[in-house]
């Protein structure tokens, strides 16, 4: 194995190192429980490095060696010289992203397990492993070389799912959620295995590399579709994104950080892989996929913006950002499909920036949340309200990393979605109007999307860090300590600085989509060095570095300006009461709250939300004669619900049809030997008659 | 009018009671609910409208009962009523759903107790005294007031939303609370006059007719033809601008600015015409026991020229008004008040009438010059803002058509006295007046040449709690349009 | 269809006070002494029961004196007295000083002179565009009219520079109307701490500069003074738009030279109706 190739297997060491220690020694005292996430922690940076090499043009590869090299089937090799692990540049590309995620979270992790939250409730071992296992299959699954190493990463992490979503299992909706999380992590690794198999049979090596010889034809079309699905399974795209926000907000602490900002990357690796390997899907397939980002979008911000759970919000949020990195990466297949390297540069280069900018921000809104939320206490938004005075660190944490999704400048939010828009836009370059229909749509559902983030994470930023804090005190909330900081600081420091340096982002993107197109092609995008454009030269640009020296600029002369104006009156402040009306006051919410602020969107999208309101009266004086009823002096409730659409109309008729088939299959374990045995003869049996078919 | 010597205190609260239903249940309604602090203790008075004019209840509570049954299950419009009874003497009407300090929140031993002789000097408002009541879950509440936006009089609407929608409101009207009534005791009825202009400035008029009225009955005077003629022409002149107001408003809230300049400067032409006739642009110190003070400074063809010009370019513009959609919009289906609700509770004024009511006591009950000069009732069913704009429309036109009239009979008249000779005797009486608002009510009772008790009660304040009921399904936006669509008066509601 | 309607009756707007104004010149002001040989003749007892607010009363020469900030513009003093007492007229009716209501005079010219200056020296800064907050302190409605006729076209008081504005942080000029109900006291001064410097605040009507009628009341203060301080003083019952107007511009010392007060003898002519 090469130089960095070491660097990798330390780093897979480092990962199985935590397992061990918080298996053995996860109980004992604090300091004891951190040491498995700080290992964690240095194998990520390891990874990071290992990647940094890959993308820079090393070789990172781990051979597996001569065993098993001679292991084949039918004459063919099933395992080739170059199976193992092997990092190649979108390998890397994704390696930074990921665990450069992973130290700054498992620095929050490790401060957060050590503290009274990590304790509370739980005080078994088991979390720091199953963080450094589903870390660890992240790493095999970016760095499989073949087919057998991916799927059995892949089980892993659906494994290391259901572990970190179930860990608590004193909570009856958790064990469902874990339990759905690993239905819907097993239906995606059936889907890869399915793709896979097909590919594998036709090619006749396991390599990942040798499926890209498989001949076009249906055969490599529905292969590519299986793959899709599969991948698309993980990243949550409708219909398949119901698991995502039960897993996600079922899982303690940073975990979820871990699954949402860190594993969820997987996923877009792996879609990436499939179109550098097989090319673009059939063009039914792309338009298919369009509509299903932009319907994932806008079911996800219109979900998250009426949530009154905080970690809830977050997590729609996630099925949000996969249906804006979707769309990009839809507009990268139309390009494949069209022959436009341009438009598939524009983007996969959207797409991937948005990777990045997700990754950063819910890695940090989890992170953050985890503080926010005090230990056993509730997660409503109305209890959580001005927590910038409980937490400060966790609170500023959660406003930056929801500026970032929110899609303002000048965080690197905004440039991602700017560089999406800008994709979406190219749709009078390609050909086929239904193509272009699509994407106009695609666009249209966008930027409403934008518009609702903005609405969604305002309500966070406003009420929840900065809004008054609510009459009854919320459990004490115990901020991030040191440690924690430090990854919060790093997160943060990404959001906003990563769009500072947009065009070095730029090039190492270029550099990572090597294997799906040249760099060159990604670079286009740099028109200058400090200015980028879609691309497409003439349409537009934009200099978020500009934006970082401007902006702050402006404000200092803003500042100087308004000081002069007063005659060095600037800073004599008489502070008075907020204005409110001069009322006399009143007991109880006098002001929005968190579930008033998302009534109007509740109404606005009823549609798609299927709102239902109701108001109860309670007249307190029943009229004998039915005559003389006061009403004014009515007590009033008003309850509202949403219904996930997907859930109810898609996923709960087949409920029924569902168990039955469980129930038949139940029938099947008996738990009698001579059944098993029987069982075991007729396939036995079928198997035989298959081989003699075939040949 | 009636006039009686002083108060019965022969009956029980519980037979008020009985005959209070008993009148409601023959088709009349609950007209006004009052005490007056007495020797013997506290007397309670309910004055009933019914077919055959006004009726006046008296009733007894002994000095030194605290509480007595409650008027509100029975008879829902006394909901009010008996809050301000309570507010101002202390009495609790057990039973009452919502008890809370409606005038008066105070938790001290001084009262104002109306009636009685002297009183505290001052009484600070305790907000502490306000109830905490906790809003449904999924509501939280908005304090709107008492300073709004807006060049608008103070009082407080608490809107319980949840976030889009009004499902319920409540209102603090203590803010303004200035004490009128107690005010009114020692004063002479001529100072009282003063007073009674200012109970509530926008219906100056109307008050000071009721009030004159009241003191005439006392003194067994007869007003002078002529002079009955201006208590009138100035009385619609006043109807004029209080409905220009409301319409002024209306516009406003919709944003269209050049109905709402056209509108300003109808009202504004209305009240330069009432000032060019008595000085005054409101009419004040026209009204007077007796009579009025002179005659109006101008000639009776030009009263008619002014109205007639007004008339011919308001009527143009309301055509207009009425005919523009996106403002007709904003107004139907706002605001409703079930015919039903109206009824029961006995809504007077625009308000009632565009609810299907149909009593307008310049008709039903006339005085001044309303008995000989022709007035119709306008009136309508849906009861929305849409509906009280039209029937404030047809009062419009009618208003000119009895000020045509007033003026051509003025014109007829042989010139005469104009203030008949009032004598101050003791005694006690109730008249009425229909305000812009609605019908205003006026229990004088005069003793020893002074006024000991002098109860004003305003169509507002009737009509205010109507506020809670008519927020069916309606946004916040739609608040402006509803509120200025009751055109009410909180200072005359605040008492 | 609304835009043409507006232009049908050509410029209804009055250009006072650059232009003087018929109707400004008549609005009718509270009572004043007329100067003649009549006021020797009043004696006491007679001045006590002419006001019912108390407004009229003797200076040290036994002379009668108004208070124009108790005024009501009942009117009694003038029909029972018309040969000592008349209406005041025009719109400059406001004064700086509680006891500058007074007349006959009697405050040196100096101390008002000294105010005006301090005044002045405050609202360098607003003088041309100034945005007024109005709040009801318990009135009788009728002020809050003709405070508000101030935005119809007649008197379109944006061409002065003034706009109303709904937050007290961004008002510079507090008008209050009313008796100063005590339900309200907190309110107003809550609203005016809410209001930065500079700020000026105008008692509008007599109910808020000496407490009208309605007091003595239990529930209020007799005038607005006693719970904020009060910078410029303006009569009335209400007082006409054209008296607000002169009020605000005198806060901000843009009214041209004052002439005085001129009596008008009751029973004058108003001016014509347009």
């Amino acid at each position: 194995m090469t130089g960095l190739g070491s660097v990798l297997v330390v780093g897979l060491i480092l990962m199985v190192l935590a397992a061990c220690v918080d298996l053995l020694a996860g109980t004992r005292s604090p300091a004891w429980r951190r040491v498995p996430y700080l290992l964690g922690a240095v194998g990520s940076v390891c990874l990071v490095v290992a990647g940094a090499g890959a993308v820079a043009g090393r070789r990172v590869t781990i051979r597996s060696g001569a065993v098993l090299d001679g292991v084949a089937v039918g004459g063919r090799h099933l395992f080739s010289a170059t199976s193992g692990l092997a990092a190649d540049r979108l390998s890397g590309l994704f390696l930074i992203i990921a665990f450069s995620a992973a130290a700054a979270v498992s620095l929050g992790f490790a401060s957060w397990a050590s503290g009274p939250a990590g304790a509370a409730g739980t005080g078994r071992r088991g979390l720091g492993a199953s963080y450094a296992l589903a870390l660890g299959s992240v790493a095999l699954i970016l760095t499989a070389a073949d087919a057998f190493t991916l799927l059995f990463a892949w089980e892993l992490l659906t494994l290391a799912f259901w572990l970190l979503a179930g860990f608590d299992r004193n909570s009856a909706s958790r064990r469902v959620s874990a339990l759905i999380t690993l239905a819907f992590g097993r239906i995606s690794g059936a889907s890869l295995l399915a793709g896979l198999l097909l590919l594998v049979t036709r090619s006749g090596s396991l390599t990942l590399a040798g499926l890209a010889h498989v001949p076009a034809g249906p055969l490599r079309a529905t292969a590519c579709v299986l793959l899709m699905a599969g991948f698309a399974v993980k990243v949550g795209l409708v219909p398949f994104q119901v698991w995502l926000p039960r897993g996600y907000a079922a899982a303690p602490g940073p975990a979820r950080a871990i699954m949402a900002g860190v594993s969820v990357n997987v996923g877009f690796y792996g879609l990436w892989r499939t179109l550098a390997i097989l090319g673009p899907p059939p063009a039914a397939v792309i338009d298919i996929l369009l509509l299903l980002a932009s319907a994932t979008a806008l079911l996800g911000i219109a979900h998250a913006a009426v949530q009154g759970s905080l970690q809830r919000v977050i997590a729609y949020s996630s099925v949000e950002n996969t249906g804006l990195i979707l769309a990009g990466f839809g507009v990268a297949l139309v390009g494949a499909a069209t022959s436009s390297r341009a438009l598939m540069a524009v983007g996969l280069l959207a797409a991937t920036l948005q990777v990045i900018a997700h990754t950063a921000a819910k890695s940090l809104l989890f992170a953050a949340s985890s503080s926010i939320q005090p230990p056993g206490g509730s997660d409503d938004l109305d209890s959580l309200r001005g927590s910038v005075r409980r937490t400060p660190w966790a609170s500023t944490g959660l406003a930056v990393g929801s500026l970032t999704l929110a899609g303002l400048p000048p965080t690197v939010g905004f440039v991602s979605e700017w560089f999406l828009l800008e994709a979406l836009m190219q749709q009078f370059r390609v050909p086929g109007l239904a193509d272009r229909l699509v994407l106009a749509v695609t666009g249209a559902a966008v930027a409403l999307t934008a518009g609702f983030a903005g609405v969604t994470f305002v309500r966070l930023i406003g009420l929840v860090v900065l809004g008054r804090p609510a009459d009854e005190q919320p459990a004490a909330a115990v901020d991030t300590r040191p440690t924690g900081r430090v990854g919060i600081v790093l997160l943060a420091i990404a959001c906003l600085a990563l769009a500072a340096v947009t065009p070095l982002e730029i090039r190492l993107i270029g550099a990572g989509l090597a294997p799906v197109l040249p760099t060159p092609a990604v670079t286009a995008a740099l028109k200058s060095p400090w200015v980028v454009q879609p691309v497409f030269a003439g349409f537009s640009i934009l200099s978020p570095s500009w934006l970082w020296v401007v902006m702050p600029a402006l404000f200092v002369v803003v500042a100087i300006l308004a000081w002069l104006a007063s005659g060095s009156r600037l800073l004599r402040v008489r502070r008075v009461p907020a204005w409110r009306s001069a009322t006399a006051g009143v007991s109880g919410h006098d002001s929005y709250t968190a579930f008033g602020f998302a009534n109007p969107t509740r109404r606005v999208l009823a549609a798609i939300l299927h709102t239902r309101a109701e108001v109860t009266r309670f007249d307190t004086v029943n009229d004998e004669d039915g005559a003389d009823a006061v009403p004014s002096a009515a007590h009033v409730e008003y309850s509202s619900d949403v219904i996930e659409v997907t859930e109810q109309y898609l996923y709960r008729p087949f409920r029924r049809p569902f168990a039955l088939l469980v129930w038949l299959a139940q029938r099947l374990q008996s738990g009698r030997l001579d059944a098993y045995l029987a069982y075991m003869l007729i396939a036995l049996l079928a198997v035989l008659a298959v081989v003699t078919g075939l040949h | 009018m009636t006039a009686a010597a002083d108060y019965e205190l022969t009956a029980s609260v519980d037979d008020l009671r009985d005959r209070v239903t008993a009148q409601i249940d023959a088709g009349g309604r609950l007209a006004d609910l009052f005490g007056t602090a007495h020797d013997a203790g506290l007397v309670i008075t309910a004055q009933l409208a019914g077919p055959d004019g006004m009726t006046t209840l008296d009733a007894l509570l002994p000095a030194g009962q605290r509480s007595y049954p409650s008027l509100t299950p029975l008879v829902g419009s006394a909901f009010w009523y008996e809050r301000e009874i309570h507010d101002l003497f202390g009495v609790v009407p057990a039973g009452h759903p919502r008890l809370e300090p409606l005038m008066l929140p105070t938790n001290g031993p001084d009262l104002p107790m109306p009636g009685r002789d002297g009183g505290p000097a001052r009484i600070d408002p305790d907000p502490r005294v306000l109830p905490s009541h906790v809003v449904g879950p999924g509501l939280f509440t908005i304090p709107h007031g008492p300073v709004r936006s807006g060049v608008t009089e103070s009082i407080e609407y608490l809107v319980e939303t949840p976030g889009e929608d009004i499902p319920h409101l409540n209102m603090r009207l203590f803010y303004k609370h200035r004490g009128v009534e107690k005010r009114f005791e020692g004063m002479e009825p001529a100072d009282g006059v003063l007073l009674a202009e200012r109970a509530e400035g926008v219906a100056t008029v109307a008050h000071a007719i009721a009030f004159c009225q009241a003191v005439e009955l006392i003194a067994g005077t007869a007003v002078p033809w002529p002079a009955a003629l201006i208590r009138t022409l100035h009385a619609e002149l006043e109807r004029l601008a209080c409905h220009l107001d409301v319409i002024v408003r209306l516009a406003d809230g919709a944003g269209l600015s050049v109905a709402t300049a056209r509108f300003g400067w109808h009202k504004e032409r209305v009240l330069r015409l009432a000032g060019q006739l008595s000085g005054s642009r409101f009419g004040r110190g026209v009204v007077v026991p007796g009579g009025v003070t002179a005659a109006p400074q101008l000639e009776p063809s030009e009263i008619l020229a002014a109205a007639r010009e007004l008339e011919r370019q308001l009527s143009a513009d309301v055509r207009l008004l009425m005919g523009t959609a996106s403002f007709l919009d904003r107004l139907r289906r706002t605001g409703p008040l079930l015919p039903a609700r109206a009824v029961a509770h006995g809504a007077v004024g625009p308000i009632g009438r565009a609810s299907g009511g149909v009593d307008d006591a310049r008709q039903s009950r006339p005085y001044a010059a309303y008995g000989s000069l022709g007035t119709t009732v306008s009136s309508r069913d849906d009861g929305d803002a849409l509906a009280r704009l039209e029937v404030r429309i047809d009062e419009i036109a009618s208003s000119f058509h009895l000020i045509r009239q007033a003026a051509d009979e003025l014109d007829e008249v042989a010139s005469g006295p104009l203030q008949a000779e009032c004598t101050i005797a003791d005694g006690r009486a109730t008249s009425w007046a229909e305000a812009p608002q609605g019908e205003v009510l006026y229990d004088v009772r005069i003793a020893g040449g002074v006024i000991t008790r002098c109860r004003s009660r305003s169509a507002s304040f009737h009509n205010l709690v109507l506020m809670h009921e008519v927020f069916a399904g309606d946004i916040l936006t739609d608040f402006p349009f509803i509120e200025a669509s009751f055109g009410l008066s909180v200072a005359g509601a605040a008492g | 269809m609304w835009a043409l309607r507006g232009l049908r009756d050509g410029i209804l707007t009055t250009r006072w006070p650059a232009r003087p104004d018929q109707y400004a010149a008549a609005t009718r002001g509270p009572a004043t002494v007329l100067a003649g040989p009549a006021s020797d003749q009043v004696s006491g007892a007679e001045l006590a029961g002419l006001c019912p607010v108390g407004a009229i009363s003797a200076d040290q020469s036994e002379r009668p004196r108004v208070d124009q900030g108790r005024c009501i513009l009942c009117g009694r003093c003038v029909q029972l007295r018309p040969d000592v007492f008349g209406w005041s007229a025009g719109p400059d009716r406001a004064a700086l000083t509680r006891n500058g209501l007074v007349v006959p005079a009697e405050e040196s010219p100096e101390s008002v002179a000294a105010i005006a200056e301090a005044l002045r020296t405050r609202t360098r800064a607003l003088r041309r565009s100034v945005h007024l907050r109005h709040v009801d302190a318990g009135s009788d409605g009728s002020e809050e009219w003709e405070i508000m006729a101030l935005l119809n076209p007649v008197y379109d008081i944006h061409r002065l520079g003034m706009f109303f504005t709904a937050s007290p942080r961004h008002a510079d000029i507090l008008m209050v109307t009313g008796a100063g109900a005590n339900g309200m006291a907190d309110s107003l001064r809550e609203t005016y701490e809410a209001m930065p410097s500079p700020k000026v605040v105008i008692a509008v009507g007599s109910d808020a500069v000496g407490g009208g009628i309605i007091s003595p009341s239990y529930a209020t203060s007799s005038g607005v003074g006693a719970i904020v301080p009060v910078d410029v003083w303006l009569p009335g019952s209400p007082p006409s738009p054209f008296a607000i107007l002169a009020a605000l511009l005198l806060a901000l010392d843009r009214l041209p030279a004052a002439t005085g007060p001129t009596p008008v003898r009751s029973g004058g002519a108003a001016g014509g109706l347009r």
